[in-house]
Order: structure tokens, then C-alpha cells, then sequence
């Protein structure tokens, strides 16, 4: 995904969120958004050890 | 999953904090029941009702270190021994068992040194032995300090993190976490505005797709990890 596409994602549930007239609808897609976040932080913590593993200078 | 959830609050109909959980319920999947409100307890019943759930809540304020009189009432009346453990039957074995307790002071407070000088473990550890008795599964404890303090961001983060606390499968990890909003999403999506429905629907794609990657990620992570070891 790109970071467009991420971009896009968070505006799409922030702004669904913003049109959720009960609250714990709006805490749910709010809350969704929380999770998008740690997905896109966990995906680039476990790229850079992929990267790192594999370019590791131990296995030259 | 069932959960059944037992509220013990001796002036429910005062407690904000109360009110606002109960607004929170998860729509499905739930059984709820004040404690207090029930002039006789009965027994049979509400051993059937912790025989049916999968996972029960005791639900509370802290009051001087411990539940309120109502649920050490309750847990004298209804958890008996031939129950809980008699005859080495053990009814409410593999069950887990969670803790929602609410406090009036905030969470600095309850450490070695710090206001009250107790931990919220420490508090608990007559219900947790019950739990180990019972053969059961101790969840770790869902506290609420000082609700009234709470802005709205807060609120609305709370009402998720207890909806998922009462229904989410444990541990609390990433990966439970976005198994626990996938198998939300189709109803959250359904109750959409029409207009809003394909909104929601790129967004469930987006979503899924990421927990893909990741679970792709992993699996490489994990390979290069093995070759490694070898």
C-alpha cells in the first residue's frame, strides 16, 4: 500500500467518523483508525528488521 | 463468545461511570446483571448464568481496597463449594475471569509509594484466588481512574477499549486486536448511511489488506530468523 494510499485511509475513517451521529459508532471508527496507525508502525519496524537481517555484515 | 457481565454497585442509579459502561455493551453476545437490584438471590439461576458465559466480568467501584459488600455477598451465596470445586467437578474451569474496577484516584496512585501504597493486584488477589480455585483464567484487570476527569477523546477511546476487553479474544496483541475490528467491520458498515456504505467498504479492503501484509511480513521475518538458526 502506498503512502498516498495510507494517507487516504486515515482521512476516509476520520472523516466517517466525523458523520456518526451516536457516540459509540464514532468511538469505533476512531478507535479503527488507532489500529491503522499501529498496523502501519508495526509494518515499518518489521520491514527494517527484514532489511536489517538481510543485509547483516556477519553474513557477508 | 458469551460474556456475562455482574455489575456490583450499591447506588447504580447515581454512578455516572455505570451508566456510561452500560451505554458501551457490546450489541450482542452479552448478558448483564446488577448485583444489588436482585432482592433475593437465586442461586440456581445465577450459577447457570456463570455456567453459559465463556468469559464473566465482575464489574465495580473500589471501595476501601476491595468490591463493594454486594459482591462478597453474592460470591458467599452463589459460589459455593460443591459449585466451584466439590466433588472435583469444576464447572467454571477454562473460564476466564476479568476485573472492571473503577477508582477515584488516578493510576500513579496505586504502586508501592504512591498515594495508596497498594497495587490494584495486590487489591484484587482474593478474586484472582477465587479464579485459580475455580480453575479458571485471570484476565488481566481493565481499570478506570478518575472518569470524571476523562475529555471526550478519552471517552471515546474507553468505549472501545471495554466493548473489546469484554469480547476480544486474549491477549490484548496486534493481531487480536485486528481479528477483533475484521469481524466488526460488515455490521459497522451495514448500519452506515447509504452513501457512506462504499466509503466503508474501501475502508474494510484497506484495512485487511494491511493485516495481510503484515501477516506476509511476518512469515519472511520468520524465515529469515529460521535460516539464521540453522
Amino acid at each position: 500500500m502506498t503512502e498516498e494510499d495510507t494517507v487516504w485511509l486515515h482521512q476516509a475513517i476520520q472523516k466517517l467518523a466525523s458523520r456518526q451521529a451516536k457516540f459509540t459508532d464514532r468511538a469505533f471508527w476512531l478507535a479503527l483508525d488507532e489500529v491503522v496507525r499501529e498496523q502501519d508502525q508495526r509494518h515499518d519496524q518489521l520491514g527494517g528488521e527484514v532489511d536489517g537481517r538481510t543485509w547483516s555484515p556477519d553474513r557477508w | 463468545m458469551n460474556t456475562l457481565v455482574l455489575v456490583s454497585h450499591p447506588q447504580i442509579a447515581d454512578s455516572g461511570t455505570q451508566e456510561f459502561l452500560k451505554a458501551s455493551l457490546p450489541a450482542e453476545n452479552i448478558s448483564w446483571e446488577h448485583i444489588e437490584s436482585q432482592t433475593v438471590l437465586d442461586v440456581a439461576y445465577e450459577q447457570a448464568q456463570l455456567r453459559q458465559a465463556d468469559r464473566i466480568i465482575l464489574q465495580f467501584p473500589l471501595y476501601w481496597y476491595a468490591a463493594p459488600a454486594g459482591l462478597k455477598q453474592w460470591e458467599d451465596t452463589v459460589l459455593t463449594r460443591s459449585f466451584v470445586y466439590g466433588d472435583h467437578r469444576y464447572p467454571l474451569a477454562g473460564k476466564e475471569l476479568g476485573v472492571v474496577v473503577t477508582t477515584g484516584m488516578p493510576a500513579e496512585a496505586f504502586q508501592r509509594g504512591g498515594a495508596e501504597g497498594l497495587t490494584l493486584d495486590a487489591a484484587l488477589a482474593p478474586l484472582a484466588a477465587v479464579a485459580q480455585r475455580a480453575k479458571m483464567t485471570w484476565l488481566p484487570t481493565f481499570a478506570i481512574h478518575q472518569f470524571s476527569y476523562l475529555d471526550e477523546p478519552a471517552k471515546l477511546r474507553l468505549v472501545i477499549a471495554y466493548q473489546r476487553y469484554l469480547t476480544q479474544q486474549q491477549p490484548d496483541s496486534l493481531k487480536n486486536r485486528q481479528a477483533w475490528f475484521s469481524d466488526h467491520l460488515a455490521t459497522m458498515i451495514a448500519q452506515l448511511a447509504e452513501q457512506d456504505q462504499s466509503t466503508g467498504r474501501l475502508i474494510e479492503e484497506a484495512f485487511k489488506q494491511k493485516q495481510t501484509d503484515l501477516e506476509t511480513l511476518q512469515d519472511t521475518l520468520a524465515m529469515i530468523k529460521e535460516q539464521e538458526d540453522d
